[in-house]
């Protein structure tokens, strides 16, 4: 595996965990992605905020669905904010917008997160 | 008997043989009354020769007075008569003869006798020259023809005995050998990841030597295009074999051209040879490449060029006896007309056909051909696989090569993105290719090449037809490593499917058609976008969720 060209740094939000995604989303960034995971410990939400996402392939969506699988382990909830339009036409596409609730703004996420 | 040999034979030597076939009508005896006289030389300028030309009948040599040298040499030998054998004015023997067995001299009957034998012999020997002479003519015909035949045989065992079958495209070719046989040849060739070499040549000079030389050609060729591929270096190396052995005033000229016929890329080269034509959508255009002619001298270099023969395109590979046949009043056929042919008709073995029937039209039906004709057509179809779509021509943008390591997808997709830009895709769409042509490049490198590093995935860029095609090409025509099933989101949580394999579901999404081509040997996915922005509504679902 290349190395991960990417930060995923972990903010607490109430019974949030917001991880601020910066760089590519590869199959290269799964040990990075699962750090920050594991340093989100036992929020109910993991806020995934892609405003500073370059970069994300089909590995990156691969490594989405793990996490995805995990979160669902643990009943916790998935979201997303910041997607470009692109980005969020392919969550379309790939229907991980029916498992991963989009959001256009964090507060947006953390509202819900508060509500769930 | 005597006969007209020495200075009188050469004299008549340019006649036809007289001086055989006098020589054979005095040994076949008709009248051998005597004993045989030895021959008596008559000079060119003896007048006796004139004499017997003019004697109306059989001539008394011992009673003629001239002064001729001859007549005194037979006088000497004892002739007694000499019987001019005069066919249509002209003297073509004589018949001399000695005393009589019996001591008596010759009668009236006897003179009448030989008067008579000789107005049937002349002819008769007349015709008996004319049949050697023919029969003479015949063994240097037939010895012309055995070479001929020969030249014929070598020529046409070196010949593809059949021409590769590529779906999608259509090749077809002509060999017709003059009479006299020229040194045309062509060639196709098998060569690794499922490429073809074209090779049309002709060697100066005619017959059995013509022959040799195009064997010995097309042999190094063969070698050379297995090791090397690249047209140029492959012309290169068989000039330098050439020319230790070649014969003097002799050399080859030859196209060469290798064709992928997955995407249409026709690489080729060019030692003097005429130019081939190519059939696009916009007229047929001439392929240039410099480059000398095989075998004159070593240390050449050979340009190569290349050129992508679109959906409906055809390339006409031709030897100079098309283009060099004349017409009775000795107009040539010409360049301009087979290029106009070219651009006019259908490609494939249609065009050989219709040319054949032009030329034929421009010689006349019953004029000998001239040199061989060679033709060898290459049509690509119009449409009969999924890359072959509109008729216009394609223009090549950029090709690259990306070694097969993980992340260089980046690098394939930035640089065609570059490449891209100006054509006009919204940005939308540009990045939906970019992402297209990333997840390609990552499944050549993965399921294609294995991540080999000596194996690069090929990324070609071409545009037209208000298309942008972008056309990735790995090593795994075989392999069998490949995304098969759709990928379902439920069935990836539930455990069902791998989290992954999501590319050929994301690429296939991203752009306007997606094309697979395989040939066993590589595999090519062709990205296709359109430039106007009609598709554009179709790729948004609209069922937003982010509340």
């Amino acid at each position: 595996m290349t190395d991960a060209t990417a930060t995923f740094d972990v903010r607490r939000h109430g019974p949030a965990s917001v991880v601020d995604i910066r760089g590519d989303v590869t199959a290269g960034s799964e040990d990075v992605l699962m750090s920050a995971y594991a340093a989100a410990g036992d929020a109910e939400a993991i806020v995934l905020n892609f405003s500073d996402l370059s970069y994300m392939n089909s590995g990156g969506i691969g490594l989405l669905v793990t996490l995805l699988v995990r979160a669902n382990r643990r009943s916790q909830q998935l979201m997303a904010y910041g997607l470009s339009d692109h980005y969020r036409q392919i969550f379309e596409l790939t229907r991980l917008d029916e498992a991963v609730s989009i959001h256009d703004s964090e507060q947006s996420a953390l509202n819900a997160a508060d509500a769930g | 008997m005597s006969t007209l040999t020495g200075s009188f034979r050469r004299r008549f030597l340019d006649r036809a043989g007289v001086d055989r076939a006098v020589r054979d009508a005095a040994s076949a005896k008709p009248v051998a009354l005597v004993d045989e006289p030895p021959p008596v030389d008559i000079a060119p300028n003896d007048p006796l020769l004139a004499y017997l030309q003019g004697a109306s009948g059989v001539v008394g040599i011992e009673t003629l007075e001239l002064d001729s040298p001859a007549l005194t040499a037979m006088k000497a030998a004892g002739v007694q008569l000499a019987v001019p054998l005069v066919s249509q004015g002209e003297l073509i023997g004589v018949l001399n003869l000695g005393p009589r067995r019996s001591e008596q001299d010759y009668s009236l009957d006897d003179r009448k006798l030989l008067d008579n034998l000789a107005a049937q012999a002349a002819p008769a020997l007349r015709v008996g020259q004319l049949v050697r002479q023919q029969q003479a003519e015949a063994r240097t015909r037939e010895r012309f023809e055995q070479e001929l035949e020969v030249a014929r045989l070598i020529q046409q065992n070196f010949l593809p005995k059949q021409l590769p079958d590529l779906p999608g495209w259509e090749v077809a070719a002509l060999y017709r050998p003059a009479r006299e046989v020229g040194g045309d040849f062509y060639d196709v060739i098998s060569l690794p990841d499922g490429q073809v070499g074209f090779v049309v040549g002709d060697v100066t000079d005619k017959g059995v030597p013509a022959a040799l030389v195009m064997a010995a050609t097309r042999s190094v060729l063969r070698a050379s295009a297995q090791r090397l591929v690249e047209p140029g270096e492959v012309l290169e190396r068989v000039n330098e074999h050439l020319c230790p052995d070649m014969p003097p005033k002799m050399f080859v000229t030859c196209l060469y051209g290798v064709l992928e016929p997955a995407t249409g890329r026709f690489r080729f080269a060019n030692a003097g040879h005429d130019l081939p034509y190519v059939k696009t959508a916009d007229g047929s255009v001439e392929l240039r490449a410099r480059g000398m002619p095989l075998g004159l001298m070593t240390g050449m270099a050979y340009e190569e060029k290349e050129t992508v023969l679109a959906p409906g395109d055809s390339l006409l590979l031709h030897s100079d006896g098309v283009v060099e046949a004349h017409d009775p009043d000795g107009h040539m056929f010409g360049f301009p007309r087979l290029k106009e042919a070219v651009a006019t008709y259908p490609g494939g073995g249609e065009l050989i056909d219709l040319v054949l029937a032009d030329l034929r039209e421009h010689t006349g039906p019953d004029a000998e051909q001239e040199d061989d004709i060679t033709m060898v057509t290459l049509a690509r179809a119009g449409g009969s696989t999924p890359a072959e779509e509109g008729p216009a021509p394609m223009r090549q943008l950029t090709e690259f090569d990306v070694p097969s390591a993980e992340g260089n997808e980046r690098l394939a997709l930035t640089t065609v993105s570059a490449v891209v830009a100006p054509l006009g895709l919204t940005d939308a769409r540009l990045e939906r290719l970019e992402t297209a042509v990333g997840e390609a490049t990552m499944n050549a490198m993965e399921h294609g090449n294995g991540y080999r590093a000596d194996q690069p995935v090929k990324v070609r860029v071409l545009t037209g037809s208000g298309q942008v095609r972008v056309q990735i090409t790995d090593q795994g025509g075989a392999s069998t490593d490949r995304e098969s099933e759709t990928p379902d989101i439920e069935a990836k949580l539930a455990g069902l499917q791998r989290p992954r394999g999501w590319g050929l579901f994301l690429i296939k999404n991203m752009v306007d058609e997606a094309h697979e081509m395989s040939d066993g040997k590589v595999h090519t996915l062709e990205l296709v976008m359109h430039l106007d922005d009609k598709s554009e509504i179709e790729h948004e679902r609209g069922d937003d969720d982010d509340q």
